[in-house]
């Protein structure tokens, strides 16, 4: 139940990190993005790691947050270490039950490969960690801003964004409550087995998706009445200021991109 | 505004979301500025459809709603729309920011307000509502009356002369309930603001200026509050409870004691009463 709660929730510490530009902050995920994609070995996945770290220590925030935000995502870790450690067969043979083989290269890759994306889930969620919502999608309306060119709407994307955001902990309250209710009539969830789980999956779809419904209408009632109209001119409430730290910060993803780069080069 | 133009002026309105079931039909009084009017009636009567007529966010279908002597339409609305604040009823659905200071800006955004001014009026109202301490917070954290006092800072920030609570208290606990009454009684005083409350809370009722019934898509009464509770009928009808003191005198007139006018008026009639029990 309390895990939910990390979802899309800033947590504050006062750190350097927290004030600066939502946009660098972005840019430097997809930058940091890149240089994952990048790594390949160990040696360059070392360093990635070693730069993860600094940075999460900096934002002051405890790394078992981290580790929490990548827990929902272990079996997709396992997954992808599976996968690579099958089928790629590369160095010695390490093992060979029946048809199945694993070799030491197939086994360093996978272990990679994991740690590649365990690295991804737990660094990214700094960007949620050190931003509160609005600000995010400020900051994601700006970045989205030269789409207009091609016809986009940046206010519209990032209005939805927002309004998901804001209600997803409330729709999966919402959904706590029904399955409780449906428990306390004897259908009880945790106890059926698996057909009967999914028929009940079903009928929990209904009426969550009904009341999601029912919200939004409210909501744009709501939003009427405040004087919102979509595509109207609108000032904001925060600014964004990008500071020399702003840069710093995008930079130093640079950097690591070029140290990815040269290890690559240095050990081939 | 002069004096003499009244905040609303309600011309043989009627609505329906189908035109086998009409929801109201010709309805027609006026609102004066600063007043406080409770709209009553049993569910389904058609109060939530007319707050939201007056409101601007339905057009009717026949007749004419004037709002401080413009008349409402869809050209006129986007105008007036800056006077007419409306609460809601579920806290959690007319939450739109990330935190209370984001949802209190949200409306200001809308008006293109700019940002000194924003912050200056988005620490004010929230200052004046007691929620100054909790501005960062996210909506899962506050409770639901926390939630209706960023609904109500979100629109007075707005500054609008005309404000409609549409069972703003109907999804409160007893103690929330008391103190949006409180808040409600507070803005009266303060005389800005005219106000229109749908609900089924008999002392918000009796704190108001005057009750209008509805019933069946038409005004079965328009009295004032303290009439209203007199009215067993109407009460019935409109399945309320009169509050104690109402309660209290009716049962003291039964027993032949009329209860002076001065006292009646502050309230003080069990504070006169008890202390003449606790002598016997």
């Amino acid at each position: 139940m309390r895990n939910r709660l990390l979802f899309g929730r800033s947590i504050e510490t006062g750190s350097w990190i927290h004030p600066i530009d939502p946009r660098a902050k972005l840019t430097g995920m997809v930058l940091y993005l890149a240089a994952l994609l990048l790594v390949d070995s160990w040696i360059p996945l070392l360093a990635a790691a070693i730069f993860s770290l600094i940075y999460m220590k900096m934002t002051l925030i405890p790394l078992k947050y981290y580790a929490k935000a990548a827990k929902p995502l272990w079996v997709l870790m396992v997954f992808i270490f599976v996968v690579q450690t099958l089928t790629v067969d590369e160095g010695r043979l390490l093992l060979e039950i029946g048809n199945v083989t694993v070799y030491a290269g197939g086994l360093s890759r996978g272990l990679i490969s994991a740690s590649r994306m365990l690295l991804l889930v737990s660094f990214t969620a700094m960007l949620t960690f050190t931003t509160t919502p609005g600000l995010l999608n400020q900051g994601l309306g700006g970045v989205l801003a030269p789409l207009k060119k091609i016809g986009v709407s940046a206010d519209r994307l990032t209005l939805m964004m927002g309004i998901a955001l804001r209600f997803i902990p409330t729709i999966l309250d919402e959904t706590h409550k029904i399955l409780k209710a449906q428990a306390a009539r004897g259908a009880d969830l945790k106890e059926l087995p698996w057909l009967e789980k999914g028929k009940l999956l079903v009928s929990l779809l209904v009426p969550v998706t009904v009341s999601a419904f029912r919200r939004a209408e409210e909501l744009v009632l709501s939003m009427e009445a405040r004087g919102f109209i979509i595509g109207e001119p609108r000032s904001e409430y925060h600014k964004l200021v990008w500071s020399t730290k702003a840069t710093g910060f995008v930079l130093s993803f640079v950097v690591l991109i070029a140290i990815v780069l040269v290890l690559k080069l240095v050990l081939t | 505004m002069t004096e003499e133009q009244p905040a609303y002026h309600v011309q043989h309105v009627s609505f329906a979301y189908s035109p086998e079931q009409p929801v109201l039909s010709d309805l027609s009084f006026s609102i004066l500025p600063g007043s406080w009017v409770s709209l009553v009636g049993p569910n389904g009567c058609g109060k939530s459809t007319l707050a939201k007529l007056l409101g601007g966010l339905l057009a009717v279908n026949e007749g004419m709603i004037e709002v401080q002597g413009i008349h409402l339409s869809s050209a006129t609305i986007g105008k007036l729309r800056s006077h007419i604040g409306m609460v809601f009823q579920n806290p959690d659905n007319q939450f739109i920011g990330s935190t209370v200071e984001e949802d209190i800006a949200f409306g200001l955004e809308s008006r293109c307000i700019p940002r000194e001014e924003m912050k200056e009026r988005v620490h004010s109202y929230a200052e004046k509502l007691e929620i100054g301490h909790l501005l960062s917070k996210h909506p899962a954290e506050l409770s639901g009356g926390q939630k209706q006092r960023v609904a109500i800072a979100a629109i007075l920030a707005l500054e609008p002369d005309i404000i409609i609570f549409d069972e703003a208290s109907s999804m409160l606990d007893e103690r929330a309930r008391g103190e949006l009454l409180d808040i409600l009684r507070g803005m009266k005083e303060e005389g800005r603001y005219t106000m229109i409350s749908i609900t089924h809370d008999a002392e918000e009722i009796m704190a108001s200026d005057r009750a209008i019934v509805l019933s069946d898509g038409g005004i079965a009464a328009d009295l004032t509050p303290w009439e209203l509770f007199q009215d067993d009928q109407l009460l019935q009808a409109c399945r309320l409870i009169a509050p104690y003191p109402v309660r209290l005198e009716k049962e003291l007139n039964k027993l032949g004691i009329t209860v002076p006018q001065e006292i009646r008026q502050s309230g003080e009639v069990e504070d006169r009463i008890w202390p003449l029990i606790l002598k016997k």
